[in-house]
């Protein structure tokens, strides 16, 4: 347990959405999750995660506001103390319903979108959607709220880089992230489709670094992907180190993706306090630390920097969570990351929860 | 296959250019200071903080001097180290730089001491030196060519000095005088070595390369100063909150992170209240905290960081 301090709960409070993004980071079997908590639950998670040392939940999901209790959950989570961030795609949410979060408690809100026009954000988006999230990001500004626009970037949208920050200035935005799709769920079911070349990573990545010589407003974030650089990320500032996640149906968990990993038993929030599901669930404890890493891993001078990268993505990619993460330039399974990036190509991709997923 | 040498008529146009695009006559803090709308505090910060450039110019000179093997470019060039240190305490440079000081309100021991240098001028000029030692005597030479612009600003300088801030006494501005005579001088031998020793093209390239770093130098310099006088302010989406793990500390929530603050992190912000500058923060606690050693500078910094990170703002 050396070194695990709670900062950050990210409660998923639903995994419905109204978007169909092909690069959807929740579980493929979303539709079988059900929202297990209620406002009650969820605001007695938030006061165990607060005694933990958090200071700062992410309300994500999904999309949050398609609970109509949200209001009441954003309550309880200013009330317990935590500095409350939305993460939404601007949709079923309105101006009017975003006021009343903010009397709730809100202080700021991150929004999706997933191109520099309407056209190309609704197709990549599965709906119509563009113009309700711009009316969001002006409801947030004159709300005094703070704002972040997050657009998840990928062989069709990069690009349009420049357009995108031309976007988030004009909304005044005080950050935007630009976040490189993570292969996982569904981005990995598409990751041919979505996966950029190295030549449209540098030209974005000058790009950037142009409009960051520019103007300091917003703040402009973008990190070269992992597939590219040869550097596992620090996913998620290390396994059960900083940072929770509960699932829609109380699962708690060291990041959104790690549902799946075999042979891990995880416990839930509905069942046991959120203390001991995050000190003493095997599966919380599985890769927390060094002891479990193998070589390269374990003898490494970065392995208190980037924890051997993503476990999960290990895992999807050698078929063993323990391996270092193929992003790693000193993976012995490196080629795995090096033919999918030989393979990726313009193709069509799976919309989520369309075909087998929901025709079921 | 490189590119066939520029001839030496473009290649001057180019480093000419270089000057007309980037060099800091065109930076909003010296626009300010011609246009006479600098006030007193913003001279005597830029004139305090402008003195350790200077004291970095004879170190420079001495590391180009070293390079040298040729007699006679050493003896032009140790001229610029008799204009800087002069032959006798007293005269030079440096000295008419601190009667400048003198002149403006400051203390010359004050300015001496370099106890009130911005974090963000030490790095420019110490960058300069750095590119100066690590660059050969060609590139090196290169670098110093801003002197090509030097003599027009301090035109421009003396008689903004003389029109909008007259309480500075005329006798101060000797420093630029004297320069409106040497830089000229100068910058036309550095301008002559240049063009005849830069033969390729991939010589010519590193030359405008050096220069254009150059004036990067110059603008982060006055970029440091002109935000000294900023006043920052606790960003509105900023949440302090006691560290319940560690009695006495903060944390300062953000949208995206955490940012811990000690309890001298937390007496700077107390003072942050959007009506006191970054230099007039870290004069009331150097004030407050006489015995701290380089108060005003990790003042500076963290201000500095607090503003990168988000948790302040700048008015």
């Amino acid at each position: 347990m050396s070194g695990a301090r709670l900062w950050n709960l990210i409660a998923e409070l639903t995994y419905r959405c109204p978007l169909r993004c092909p690069y959807c980071s929740n579980p493929k079997e979303w539709a079988s999750i059900r929202d297990g908590l209620d406002a009650d639950a969820w605001a007695r998670v938030f006061r165990e995660a607060a005694a933990l040392g958090a200071v700062h939940v992410g309300l994500t999901g999904g999309e949050p506001s398609a609970r109509r209790d949200l209001d009441a959950i954003v309550r309880s989570a200013a009330e317990a103390g935590l500095y409350t961030h939305l993460v939404t795609a601007g949709v079923p949410l309105t101006p009017d319903g975003l006021a009343t979060l903010r009397d709730a408690g809100l202080r700021s809100v991150q929004l999706s979108i997933q191109d520099a026009t309407a056209a190309a954000s609704d197709r990549i988006a599965g709906t119509e959607s563009f113009e309700r999230k711009l009316s969001i990001a002006r409801a947030a500004r004159e709300l005094g709220l703070a704002l972040t626009l997050n657009v998840v970037l990928h062989r069709e949208n990069l690009a349009n880089v420049g357009a995108l920050i031309e976007v988030a200035r004009t909304l005044d935005a005080d950050r935007l992230e630009l976040a490189n799709a993570q292969y996982d769920g569904w981005a990995l079911a598409n990751r041919d489709a979505l996966l950029p070349s190295r030549e449209q990573l540098e030209a974005a990545s000058a790009v950037v670094a142009e409009e960051r010589f520019r103007a300091l407003r917003p703040e402009l974030v973008w990190v070269l992907p992992d597939y590219f650089s040869g550097r596992p990320k620090p996913c998620m500032g290390g396994w059960g180190r900083r940072l929770v996640v509960v699932a829609p149906d109380g699962l708690v968990l060291p990041c959104h993706a790690a549902r799946d990993l075999p042979g891990l038993a995880f416990w839930n929030a509905r069942e046991r306090s959120l203390a001991e599901c995050w000190n003493d669930a095997p599966g919380m404890n599985a890769y927390r630390d060094e002891a479990w890493m193998r070589e390269p891993c374990r003898s490494c001078v970065k392995r208190s920097e980037d924890f051997g990268g993503c476990r999960c993505q290990a895992f999807r990619l050698t078929g063993d969570a323990t391996n270092t993460d193929p992003a790693c330039a000193l993976a012995p399974q490196r080629a795995s990351l090096l033919d999918a990036r030989a393979r990726a190509a313009p193709t069509a991709w799976i919309a989520r929860g369309v075909g087998a997923q929901e025709g079921n | 296959m490189t590119d066939a040498p520029l001839a030496p008529a473009d290649f001057e146009a180019r480093l000419r250019a270089i000057g007309t695009e980037r060099y800091h006559d065109k930076h909003p803090f010296n626009l300010r200071m011609h246009a006479g709308t600098l006030s007193r505090e913003e001279i005597q910060t830029w004139v305090r903080n402008r003195y350790y450039y200077q004291t970095r110019i004879p170190v420079k000179d001495s590391a180009i001097l070293a390079k040298s093997g040729d007699a006679a470019f050493r003896r032009e060039w140790v001229q610029r180290l008799h204009d800087h240190d002069g032959r006798a305490p007293g005269e030079g440079g440096l000295e008419m730089w601190l009667r400048l000081a003198e002149t403006v309100g400051l203390e010359r021991a004050d300015v001496e001491s370099l106890a009130g240098v911005l974090p963000g001028v030490r790095r420019a000029c110490d960058a300069y030196v750095a590119l100066v030692e690590s660059s050969d005597l060609l590139g090196s030479v290169a670098a110093s060519l801003t002197e090509l612009f030097a003599g027009d600003i301090m035109t421009t300088r003396i008689a903004a000095f003389e029109k909008h801030y007259a309480w500075v006494d005329p006798e101060g501005l000797a420093y630029f005088r004297s320069r409106t005579k040497q830089a000229p001088r100068d910058a036309s031998f550095g301008l002559a070595f240049v063009l005849e020793h830069a033969r390729t093209r991939p010589d010519q390239d590193r030359c405008l390369a050096a220069l254009e770093r150059k004036c990067e130098i110059l603008w982060s310099l006055l970029d440091a100063v002109e935000a000294a006088h900023r006043r920052p302010v606790l960003s509105p989406h900023v949440v302090l909150r006691d560290d319940a793990e560690r009695p006495g500390q903060q944390i300062a929530v953000l949208p995206e992170r955490g940012v811990r603050v000690n309890e001298s992190g937390q007496e700077i912000l107390a003072l942050c209240d959007g009506g006191r500058s970054s230099e007039a923060i870290a004069r009331v606690l150097h004030d407050r905290h006489p015995e701290v050693p380089h108060l005003l500078i990790d003042v500076h910094e963290f201000l500095e960081q607090m503003t990168r990170l988000g948790v302040l703002v700048l008015r």
